[in-house]
């Protein structure tokens, strides 16, 4: 009987915390505006994913001990984030493109690539993070890094200029017009081998 | 009985129910093959993803940072780094390692040898290997994250295992086989219905736009849009049955005269998610925990303390 109730109040604090996550995850979607949802809601839906987030101690500081207890179980247990994939509509695809230039003028062309198509996977689902408003303290050091792959294939580069945006694809009325994908771009970089200067 | 006991009762059958260890025996047979082709489809790309900066694509430190952020606590493949500098070891070879692993961690498990430690290892490395290429992970490693943790605290080896087969241990406790079936069954409800909500409050799935561009978003772009158009009037129906067959999983799975039906669709669903778009990791690891959660039949009729 002892054991079962350990079993029991594990099972209540384990999905209370998995619940805690996924409302978080559904009333940011809320508050961000991306929902069918009015307008009118998306104060209450920030508040609430304030009082959601409480049990998770996301608002305590980084060294707080039962924040980084609660972290550490929720990464263990693979529940950190929650489950609204390709919700509520499907995300923009990202690009990111590098214009190599050599010494003697040529200009090529060329973007961060892996040999495996799992590999490829990853790679689009780095730069649909880079676009997050979150991920932006980390992306020139990202961009740079992916920059500096390309760079190691191509090591009589002078310089290279990293161009980053969304792809927008044509909606299925557009595509049977004829209409092709467009391009936005969101950001660039330029990084030469002694210095990098951001534009 | 007063009120508060009655409840309780009714949880502990709820939570207790006596199971057999067949759907166990699924999920580790499962989740050894989905750890061995975790392995073997990024073995090209292993040192290239999670080399240090400089030496891959983009460093394993960002993703080890991100997560120290997090938490220090959290085991990252920098703490595997750290254990091989300190016997002398590159970080080339301890990767190497690591890959080795997690790949035979994989085949014990499909053939049940040592599954409990071969359980353990495949989670904590997986962990780590999902950590320190946090910008790189999706949505499958999370999925891979959680189904290990549960296999791994679950009452292991089953009886199909080879470990049963070499050591005649007495069979597993029958309630705690249930419980975490029972664990597994939960959080299933959770992944579909908070999936199919935030699917509800998107309007592009209730007129097949969102169908259409997951389809042809690359890289998960396997089908022609010149196939697809030509299917367009379906793309609405396939994209307002998919929020319906998620949002009500929780209710429909549970019940006897619909959970066939309901499963079924389930894993046509993912089976489609892996052909179409190429998420072949991510469909496995779902068709497995949705059999072992709920392909097998109960040992003692529906789910027990649970009214239909």
């Amino acid at each position: 009987m002892v054991s079962k109730a350990i079993y029991a109040a594990w099972f209540g604090i384990h999905f209370f915390l998995l619940t805690a996550v996924c409302l978080v995850g559904i009333f940011s979607l809320i508050a961000e505006g991306s929902t069918i949802l009015p307008s009118a809601c998306e104060k209450s839906a920030r508040e609430a994913e304030l009082v959601a987030s409480w049990p998770l101690a996301k608002e305590a500081e980084a060294s707080n001990p039962i924040r980084q207890g609660v972290s550490t179980y929720l990464h263990a247990a693979g529940i950190q984030a929650g489950y609204s994939f390709f919700a509520p509509n499907v995300p923009s695809q990202h690009r990111l493109t590098f214009e190599l230039f050599y010494d003697d003028g040529r200009v090529e062309y060329e973007s961060a690539h892996v040999r495996s198509g799992a590999a490829a996977l990853r790679v689009s689902s780095l730069l649909d993070r880079l676009a997050e408003q979150r991920y932006e303290p980390i992306r020139e050091v990202v961009v740079k890094m992916l920059a500096l792959s390309v760079w190691r294939e191509h090591p009589d580069v002078k310089k290279i200029h990293a161009t980053f945006g969304s792809v927008n694809p044509p909606e299925m009325s557009e595509f049977e017009n004829g209409k092709a994908e467009t391009f936005q771009p969101m950001f660039s970089f330029d990084f030469s081998l002694r210095d990098e200067e951001k534009q | 009985m007063t009120p508060l006991r009655s409840w309780w009762t009714r949880a502990l059958k709820f939570l207790f129910p006596p199971e057999t260890e067949t759907w166990l025996a699924v999920l580790r047979v499962g989740l050894g093959l989905q750890v061995a082709a975790y392995a073997l489809f990024l073995r090209s790309d292993w040192y290239y993803l999670f080399a240090s900066s400089g030496k891959g694509l983009v460093g394993r430190e960002i993703g080890d940072a991100i997560t120290s952020f997090e938490s220090p606590l959290i085991p990252t493949l920098s703490w595997l780094v750290a254990l091989g500098r300190s016997v002398n070891m590159s970080e080339e070879t301890v990767l190497s390692i690591s890959w080795a692993c997690l790949l035979s961690a994989g085949c014990f498990l499909l053939l049940g040898l040592f599954c409990r430690p071969a359980a353990i290892i495949a989670w904590f490395l997986h962990l780590c290997v999902a950590e320190s290429g946090g910008l790189l992970a999706y949505g499958a490693d999370n999925f891979m994250t959680t189904a290990l943790f549960y296999l791994m605290l679950s009452p292991l080896p089953d009886r199909y295992s080879f470990d049963r087969w070499v050591v005649q241990s007495k069979p597993k406790n029958p309630q705690l086989l249930g419980f975490w079936r029972r664990v597994l069954q939960v959080h299933l409800c959770f992944v579909y219905f908070i999936g199919g909500l935030a699917k509800c409050l998107g309007s592009g799935w209730w007129n097949g736009s969102n169908l259409w561009h997951s389809l042809t978003r690359p890289p998960f772009n396997l089908v022609s849009p010149d196939i697809l158009v030509r299917f367009h009037y379906a793309l609405p129906v396939l994209g307002i049955t998919i929020c319906l067959l998620e949002v009500s999983y929780p209710i429909f799975i549970w019940m006897k005269k619909t959970r066939l039906v309901w499963l079924i669709c389930i894993l046509a669903m993912h089976a489609a998610i892996g052909l179409m778009m190429g998420l072949y990791l991510f469909a496995l690891v779902m068709i497995v925990m949705n059999l072992a959660a709920f392909g097998i039949p109960y040992t003692n009729g529906c789910a027990d303390g649970f009214k239909e």
